[in-house]
């Protein structure tokens, strides 16, 4: 045995060679003479010890010689400084070789040249990455040094590979020949640089002690926050209380021998055992004492529980202390009922255990959490190691307080702007609302959610960022399918998860996403239909119709599988987003006709308008103007004794609302988004948005007229009425006494002059037209201001009914006449009137006068429009499309008399609004104004940018901007 | 039995006999054998705790809780032995990192045998 203790003393010597000066060697060097001869002396006898291959003196002659010489320039200069060095050193002890090692040499240093031998990757089993390690290792020893290999690296994070040391590549085949668990097909170089990066392995910093936080790693509780509650070092395992999460009704079943479904399909949410719950399900529950703490334990099918806990005994490898970061919502599920925030001084100590250097700043404001200090408040004025020195708030105490920064905690006041620095809401911003001991509550700036964090995890600043909105390929209101096949919309990002609001319309179920865990992103146009069976697409705007968010209404953001996402910003949960089945909901504005289509004339000219794509869906459109005409059909009130503008929905013009949009609630209140509120009406602007059911019902009202053909919910059904002039009721209102009726308004119009020169011949002459006719002041009177454009609207309305022409001026100044005014430029009646008379129109002038107090003309309407003289293509089933010109558009049921043929030269048809599509002018070509203030009147389409056609009006000369879909191509006649 | 090593007529230190959970690693040099090779022939690079003696020891000086394993053949001509600098210990297998200390008792021997002891950086 004397030898084996001999050896490692060799080795000791060789490596004292490395530092010794050259001198000192010539007394080592016959000292190692005499162990090498003792050695071979005995060799014979432990050959069976000893490698028989082994050049052993050969070996270390070499490097006697080689390793002295170099310091051999050194020693010249000063070879007693280093004489004295040397033996100052060994004066102490022999052992002192590690010296150097530790300490004098950057690891800098020891970086890699290209003399150093270099690191091959290679592929191995996966698994075996250790024992092909130790494999090769025992391989070198068995074949000596035959094998040149420097070292086999195994690093515990990746998987399928070694790397293997050695100066080249052949030296590692060699090493690996045979090997069987390694596949010699590939042996990979490892850039120099990247050398270092293999061998450097955080090493786990956090012990796992009691109280500690750890996240299990496997299993149900996966990725679940744990206490550690014991340690068992020797046996490598550990005690931990999570969060039960255990299924009560299948424990039940399958301790009563029942079917237990084998196929574990979702992970029972986290809660805390109930144990009476438990006995109710006669599942059995023992209550023992564990003898070690004389702790009460309820014993459930084997698992332990206490206070709702579970404890666990675990293995410490398939716990995870790194980053743990517990969650605020986390920490609060873990708080025992009763107990108080300063309770969990243990947690914070692990929290503060987190923290990373530099967490303490010069400035910072801060609290004492422990000790005699606490609740003294401070500022930071220096930063040591482990040891923060404060400015204390408090009078009567020293200038600076050195205190433990375990002790200390951020604190900030209500009114700080901070940013979010770690956690799940990592780059948030906000205004700290509130705070409670360690805890901070903030407004995000962006989402305006509340947030609750620790006050260790924000940082004061004026920053305004919404934090992380995007993840890989996945970002903020995205659709995503997820790993079980369930799908939903990312309603907020977190640093490392989505949230995501699931498909599932019953309830909102909101489901934290891991990135990996999302399939993909659904970008589809998908289409579904409503209740009526619209046709919606992403952007209609629906109302819904039942179930818990019944009467919300906003845009449909996502469709997928008959499920609609509709975003409605009033909606303060879950960011807006509402989830609900496709059937459930109503388009704004769509029919409610059932989908009898077909059967339904008027419906289908309905379903018609409402679906091509000129009529704007997009809520970033809403159609423009409201449907001021309609609200004067149902103005009258009907039997209601309603304000006509109940229910319609309104844009405030004035004042501190300006802008927001919402629906008259009573004639004093409108609901905006801060609720009702009262708005002067005269503040209030045109009509943006009618929801159907409000049409429907205003037209029921307004029909009262048998031939009115405003029974449609159509708002465009004015077109044919006016433009025909042709049923008797309408004959009978142009009665002389009714123009001179309607005559007081037109003279109050500024455009007036326009409108008698245009038609000089049929109005002119009329002695009534002067401005500031007495009895036009009469009706006036009522509606002061700006009401007068829709004045004439409403008489016209009631002139149409003729039950009631006797009483339509009497109704004049109700209410809600002035109410619609505001958003009708004031021009209206009369430009819309002017091109209204255009030569080859079958107009009479009391047609002519009727066009411009309908409705339509006044409001700033969109819909059919359409018009005689304007080119449209006909498409009929079975019939290809052929272009041809509108001669008349019928009164009954908006069908148009078509002349066939680009010029309007071929046979005469008759064809439904769905029928008819018109043809879009092109730059130059003349025009006709289809909708809005200037419907009616011709121009040129002297450029077109985007959707907007820049139109120079023939009468005025003027240069507007219009909509490309209120333009029709004119073919003159 | 200590396997003696032929190549550079240095010692070579114990190979684990396997590779699971047994495996423990020095917390001084970060020698990487099974808890029985500790508790029969402790560690080769260092002696002076003599585990071997007192299977106490053992637990105290070694722990499960290390990354990666690396086979080092030739320490003194590997780049990848100095800079893990575990050049100058025996043929072996080390392991790349521990991740605890060694106690102030264990440290205050070190510092007797004038070994030098560098614990394990924190993150």
């Amino acid at each position: 045995m004397n030898i084996c203790e001999c050896i490692p003393h060799v080795a000791l010597l060789r490596n004292l060679f490395e530092i010794l000066p050259f001198f000192l060697t010539i007394f080592l060097l016959k000292l190692l003479a005499g162990l090498l001869i003792f050695m071979f002396w005995y060799l014979p006898a432990y050959t069976d010890f000893i490698d028989p291959g082994a050049d052993i003196p050969d070996e270390d002659d070499r490097r006697l010689h080689r390793r002295p010489l170099l310091p051999r320039e050194d020693e010249q200069e000063d070879v007693e400084e280093i004489e004295r060095r040397i033996q100052e050193r060994y004066a102490r002890s022999l052992n002192v070789e590690y010296d150097e090692e530790a300490t004098d040499v950057e690891q800098q240093a020891l970086l890699p040249s290209v003399r150093d031998p270099k690191l091959w990757m290679v592929k191995c089993a996966i698994g075996r990455e250790r024992e092909v390690a130790v494999c090769l290792m025992q391989k070198c020893i068995d074949r000596g040094p035959e094998l040149q290999i420097r070292s086999a690296v195994a690093l515990d994070h990746l998987k399928n590979f070694i790397y293997i040391e050695a100066d080249k590549e052949a030296h590692v085949k060699e090493a690996i020949k045979g090997m069987r668990n390694i596949f010699t097909g590939k042996i990979m170089l490892v850039p120099i640089k990247e050398m270092t990066d293999v061998l450097s392995v955080e090493s786990k910093a956090i012990d796992i002690s009691r109280d500690t936080w750890v996240r299990l790693k496997i299993g149900t509780y996966k990725g679940d926050l744990a206490k550690v509650v014991d340690v068992d070092n020797v046996r490598q395992r550990a005690t931990v209380k999570v969060i039960p999460r255990i299924d009560l009704q299948a424990l039940s079943n399958k301790l009563e021998g029942r079917e237990v479904p084998k196929k574990k399909a979702f992970t029972p949410p986290a809660r805390f055992m109930n144990i009476d719950e438990a006995r109710e399900l006669h599942i059995r529950v023992e209550r023992r004492r564990d003898p070690a703490t004389g702790d009460y334990f309820e014993k459930i099918e084997g698992m332990m529980f206490k206070d709702g806990f579970l404890y666990k005994n675990v293995s410490l490898k398939s716990l995870s202390t790194q980053n743990v970061q517990p969650t605020f919502d986390e920490l609060e599920k873990f708080r025992q009922p009763g107990e108080t925030g300063d309770g969990d001084m243990s947690s914070l100590s692990t929290l503060f255990a987190n923290r990373k250097k530099g967490h303490f700043m010069k400035g910072d404001r801060v609290i004492v959490v422990k000790g005699d200090l606490r609740n003294l408040k401070g500022w930071v004025e220096k930063v040591e190691e482990d040891t923060v020195h404060i400015k204390p708030n408090e009078k009567g105490l020293p200038k600076t307080l050195a205190i433990s920064d375990k002790d200390l905690c951020k604190y900030f006041e209500p009114g700080n702007h901070v940013k979010v620095v770690s956690g799940a809401t990592e780059g948030a911003t906000g205004m700290v609302v509130s705070v409670e001991g360690h805890v901070v509550n903030l407004v995000s700036d962006t989402t305006k959610e509340l947030i609750r964090v620790f006050a260790d995890n924000v940082v004061e600043s004026s920053e305004v960022t919404s934090g992380v909105t995007k993840i890989g390929d996945y970002e903020l209101h995205d659709l995503v399918v997820l790993d079980d096949n369930s799908f939903g919309v990312i309603i907020r990002v977190e640093s490392e998860a989505f949230q995501v609001l699931k498909g599932v319309p019953e309830r909102p179920d909101v489901a934290l996403a891991r990135l990996r865990e999302i399939k993909y992103k659904v970008d589809k146009k998908i289409f579904a239909k409503d209740r009526y069976k619209n046709t919606l697409s992403v952007k209609d705007v629906v109302k819904i119709l039942d179930g818990p968010c019944k009467g919300k209404q906003g845009p449909v953001e996502h469709i997928y599988k008959g499920v609609l996402f509709i975003y409605d910003r009033h909606h303060l949960e879950h960011a807006g987003f509402i989830c609900v089945k496709s059937d459930s909901c109503m388009m704004v504005g769509g029919s409610r006709a059932n989908g009898e289509r077909n059967g339904n004339s008027l419906t289908s000219k309905f379903s018609h308008l409402r679906t091509p794509p000129r009529v704007p869906h997009s809520p970033m459109r809403p159609p423009r103007g409201g449907y001021g005409g309609h609200n004067n059909f149902g103005g009258r009130g009907g039997g209601r004794g309603h304000d006509a503008l109940i229910g319609a929905t309104v844009k405030i013009r004035l004042g501190h609302y300006k802008g927001c949009k919402g629906r008259v609630k009573d004639v004093k209140a409108i609901d905006g988004n801060l609720g009702p509120f009262a708005v002067d009406r005269s503040h209030i602007s045109d009509n943006v948005n009618v929801t159907p059911s409000r049409e429907t019902s205003r037209y029921g009202m307004g029909s009262e007229t048998p031939m009115h053909p405003s029974r449609t919910p159509l708002h465009p059904y004015m077109t044919p009425m006016r433009d025909s002039g042709v049923t008797p009721y309408h004959d009978g209102m142009r009665t002389p006494m009714r123009d001179r009726a309607w005559n007081p308004y037109t003279p109050m119009s500024p455009p007036r002059d326009n409108w008698e020169d245009g038609n000089p011949g049929s109005w002119g002459t009329s002695p009534q037209y002067q401005p500031g006719s007495p009895p036009s002041r009469a009706y006036e009177a009522p509606t002061p201001g700006s009401g007068w454009t829709n004045t004439p609207s409403n008489n016209y309305n009631e002139a149409g009914t003729p039950r009631d022409s006797g009483s339509a001026y009497a109704n004049a100044p109700s209410p809600y006449l002035p109410s619609t005014p505001g958003g009708q430029p004031p021009m209206t009646p009369s430009s819309a009137y002017l091109p209204g008379t255009p030569g080859g129109q079958p107009m009479t002038p009391g047609s002519g006068g009727l066009d411009m107090m309908s409705p339509v003309v006044g409001a700033d309407s969109e819909g059919p429009w359409f018009l005689p003289g304007i080119l449209v293509n006909v498409r009929r089933p079975g019939d290809d499309t052929t272009p041809g010109v509108i001669r008349e558009v019928l009164p009954v049921d908006g069908s148009s008399k078509i002349a066939l043929g680009s010029s309007g030269n071929g046979d005469v048809v008759t064809a439904l609004p769905n029928e008819i599509e018109v043809v879009p002018p092109r730059k130059l070509d003349k025009i006709k104004i289809m909708g809005g203030a200037h419907r009616g009147a011709t121009g040129k389409l002297i450029g077109i940018d985007g959707t907007d056609g820049i139109v120079k009006v023939d009468d005025t000369l003027d240069v507007k901007i219009l909509d490309m879909v209120s333009l029709a191509k004119l073919v003159q006649a | 039995m200590v396997n003696q090593g032929g190549g550079g007529s240095v010692a070579v230190a114990q190979i684990p006999t396997s590779f699971g959970h047994e495996l423990r690693a020095c917390l001084r040099c970060r020698l990487v054998k099974t808890y029985d090779q500790f508790r029969e022939s402790g560690c080769e690079n260092c002696p002076f705790f003599q585990m071997e003696d007192d299977h106490e020891r053992v637990v105290d000086c070694t722990t499960p809780n290390f990354t990666g394993l690396i086979s080092v053949m030739d320490p003194t001509r590997s780049w990848a032995a100095r800079w893990l600098r575990i050049g100058k210990f025996a043929p072996g297998c080390y392991t790349l990192a521990v991740s605890e200390a060694l106690n102030p008792d264990l440290q205050n021997i070190c510092e007797e045998e004038h070994v030098p002891y560098v614990p394990p950086k924190r993150v």
